[in-house]
């Protein structure tokens, strides 16, 4: 039993990681310079985007629930990084840790609502999403405020963009380094195993003793918090924050996951999965570019790929 | 005997009734803060535009009724309002023929997104909430083939019908008409074995399975009235619009589901009314218009409509925790 689920959510790691590479040569074909390495490192860089804010929603899928904020809890917070910091390092070193907190906070407020109230998770993240949107526009005046032009500090330009190692930006060995981290807690911790036996049974996580409203409260706090640093990577790659930047992150988060053969009702998957979902989607798309399909058919084609990862890795049993 | 059933009615249908009792009181705080900004009661006019403004937004909360009452949700609808949009602005002439053809057209399509959704839903087995996901970015990216630019035309003699009064009765919108055969149309669905089916399902899916309810049946005709609902709101909307856009769906998603949430209806699936969301539809177009009159800024609307979403499915978990604690 175990075993064929963990098969499931393997094999929708190495599809999405095969097709991947089979699309990078389908567009190598058209035009050799999109195999060039530094094509493809840029590649890599979007996809971490994605991939970061398709690490916290990985966190609550993975316990049966669904983060719908995420767009704008990462707006919000790429646009408080840049209001707060004006663009200087010597304010970055409180700007971060706010903007990182409020975005913590954001998502530990839709746990809490989920647990204290029973608030279904596409409710309240749904209404969060919409706090957030309101809060950006409203104490930002529509985004005409003095500071919203204020760049992303260089600090956290450097920690995205920069190359110490040639042809390698920082965000990537960023990446890595949160791949391994939620690796390591998925798999290696208590509350990594917690977290698979809520998303698998909640009642009998909760009847085992396990405080399953904490775990929750957790889970949400660190979709979040991972959403702040894709915004803070969005904002480093842009230069700036602008509004409407996390609206793609509601489907493509979401979309990393389910390519990735995680179970939407929770307990299957991990983010490896996700991490060959987010490179498997921007590589579709560009390549998409690169034979002139235009932003139409980049969102049917996103949209049937899912489909299809669904029906090969994401059925049901059927019942009788 | 009869005071438990009172309270047994009370305990099932609490959500509905603090629905309408929120669908009241803002319609009195509405009439309270347009009086006393205004110096006058508000009138047909104001009658007619918070009826047409609503409407699309109600039409597709009704379809997102049928699918939240199997236990599911509709991510599509967004999708569906910007294809049928654009449908109706783009090939839409100004012949009464045309007019009835473009209109069915446009429910047609939506009946067959909605249809596509079921079939995945119930023959390929997968989660509501994914495979539409996955059906909007579809339906978002082919209204954008349909209708590259916003524009496009809607007839005037469509828009009158739609949007406009009769003739003889110029203080009753013809939205109104809509709205209250639509309650009626409800009600007559309400008996049939197919919305008994859909209920059934909603509630426990095994049971009504063992009890020779045709799950996959109810479930497609609750997915393909969801997609007319929603094909049905962006004919509406592009009617009242005069216009089309073929990203103008998109918030139709998410007011449709705080709609269906204001008005009861539980997201759990097998309780609530499509009266609710319609009246839950209603809630939200009049707290924008409370909110423009009590003078808050119309950026934080957002933020104003989010919170209160939470309030209302805060209040209503509340209610219910205390009558339950009661019986």
């Amino acid at each position: 039993m175990m075993n064929v689920n963990a098969l499931r959510a393997e094999r929708g790691t190495l599809l999405a990681f095969a097709a991947a590479i089979a699309l990078v040569i389908v567009g190598g074909i058209y035009r050799p310079s999109f195999v060039q390495p530094e094509n493809l490192a840029t590649l890599l860089l979007l996809a971490s985007f994605i991939g970061i804010a398709a690490a916290g929603q990985t966190f609550v899928v993975l316990i049966g629930g669904i983060d719908l904020s995420v767009p704008w809890v990462l707006n919000a917070m790429a646009i408080l990084l840049t209001t707060t910091s004006l663009g200087q390092n010597d304010r970055a070193w409180w700007a971060v840790p706010l903007a990182l907190g409020a975005g913590v906070l954001a998502g530990a407020l839709n746990g809490l609502g989920i647990v204290l109230f029973d608030i279904p998770p596409v409710v309240m993240t749904l209404a969060m999403n919409g706090i957030m949107e309101g809060l950006v526009l409203g104490l930002t005046g529509g985004f005409t405020c003095g500071a919203c032009n204020s760049y992303a500090p260089p600090a956290i330009v450097w920690l995205f963009t920069a190359k110490p190692i040639p042809g390698v930006a920082n965000g990537l060995l960023l990446w890595a380094l949160i791949a391994a981290g939620v690796g390591v807690v998925l798999s290696l911790t208590l509350l990594g195993r917690r977290i698979y036996a809520l998303g698998n049974n909640p009642l009998a996580t909760y009847l085992s003793g396990i405080d399953t409203r904490a775990v929750t409260v957790i889970v949400y706090a660190l979709s979040g918090f991972f959403a702040a640093i894709a915004g803070f990577g969005l904002a480093a790659f842009g230069q700036q924050a602008t509004l409407g930047m996390g609206d793609p992150f509601l489907f493509d988060s979401i979309a990393a996951v389910v390519i990735g053969g995680a179970s939407i009702l929770g307990g299957k998957g991990n983010y490896w999965g996700s991490v060959a979902g987010a490179i498997f989607l921007i590589v579709l798309r560009s390549v998409l570019q690169e034979y002139n399909i235009g932003e139409a058919g980049r969102s049917i084609a996103s949209g049937v790929v899912i489909l299809i990862a669904l029906l090969l890795y994401g059925r049901q049993r059927a019942e009788f | 005997m009869a005071r438990l059933r009172l309270r047994y009615y009370a305990v099932q249908n609490v959500p509905l009734l603090l629905s309408l009792g929120l669908f009241v009181a803002m319609v009195i705080l509405y009439i309270i803060l347009f009086a006393l900004k205004q110096s006058r009661l508000p009138g047909a006019f104001e009658l007619l535009t918070t009826v047409n403004n609503t409407l699309s937004v109600g039409l597709s909360a009704i379809g997102q009724t049928f699918v939240v009452l199997t236990g599911g949700i509709d991510l599509s609808v967004g999708g569906i309002v910007d294809v049928t949009n654009s449908v109706a602005a783009r090939y839409m002439g100004d012949s009464p023929g045309s007019i009835a053809l473009v209109s069915l057209a446009t429910l047609a399509v939506g009946a067959f997104a909605g249809l596509t959704n079921g079939l995945l839903v119930v023959y390929g087995r997968l989660q509501p909430i994914i495979v539409t996901l996955a059906t909007l970015a579809i339906w978002e990216g082919i209204a954008l083939l349909v209708l590259p630019q916003q524009g496009g035309s809607i007839p005037p003699a469509l828009t009158a019908i739609l949007a406009g009064t009769l003739p003889f009765l110029t203080w009753l919108p013809n939205s109104v008409i809509i709205a209250v055969l639509l309650v009626a149309g409800w009600q007559l669905l309400r008996s049939t074995p197919f919305l008994t089916g859909v209920y059934a399902i909603g509630n426990d899916e095994r049971a009504a399975r063992a009890n020779g309810i045709s799950v996959a049946r109810a479930k497609l005709g609750a997915y393909t009235l969801a997609g007319t609902c929603a094909g049905a709101a962006g004919l509406y909307f592009a009617a009242a619009n005069t216009s089309g856009d073929a990203t103008s769906g998109t918030p139709f998603t998410l007011t449709s589901i705080a709609a269906v949430v204001l008005g009861g209806v539980s997201l759990f699936g097998g309780r609530g009314s499509a009266i609710g969301s319609l009246a839950g539809a209603f809630i939200l177009t009049l707290l924008l218009n409370v909110l423009f009159f009590a003078g808050v800024n119309t950026q934080l609307q957002e933020f104003f409509q989010g919170l209160f979403l939470i309030l209302a499915v805060v209040a209503s978990t509340l209610v219910r925790r205390s009558l339950q604690r009661a019986r």
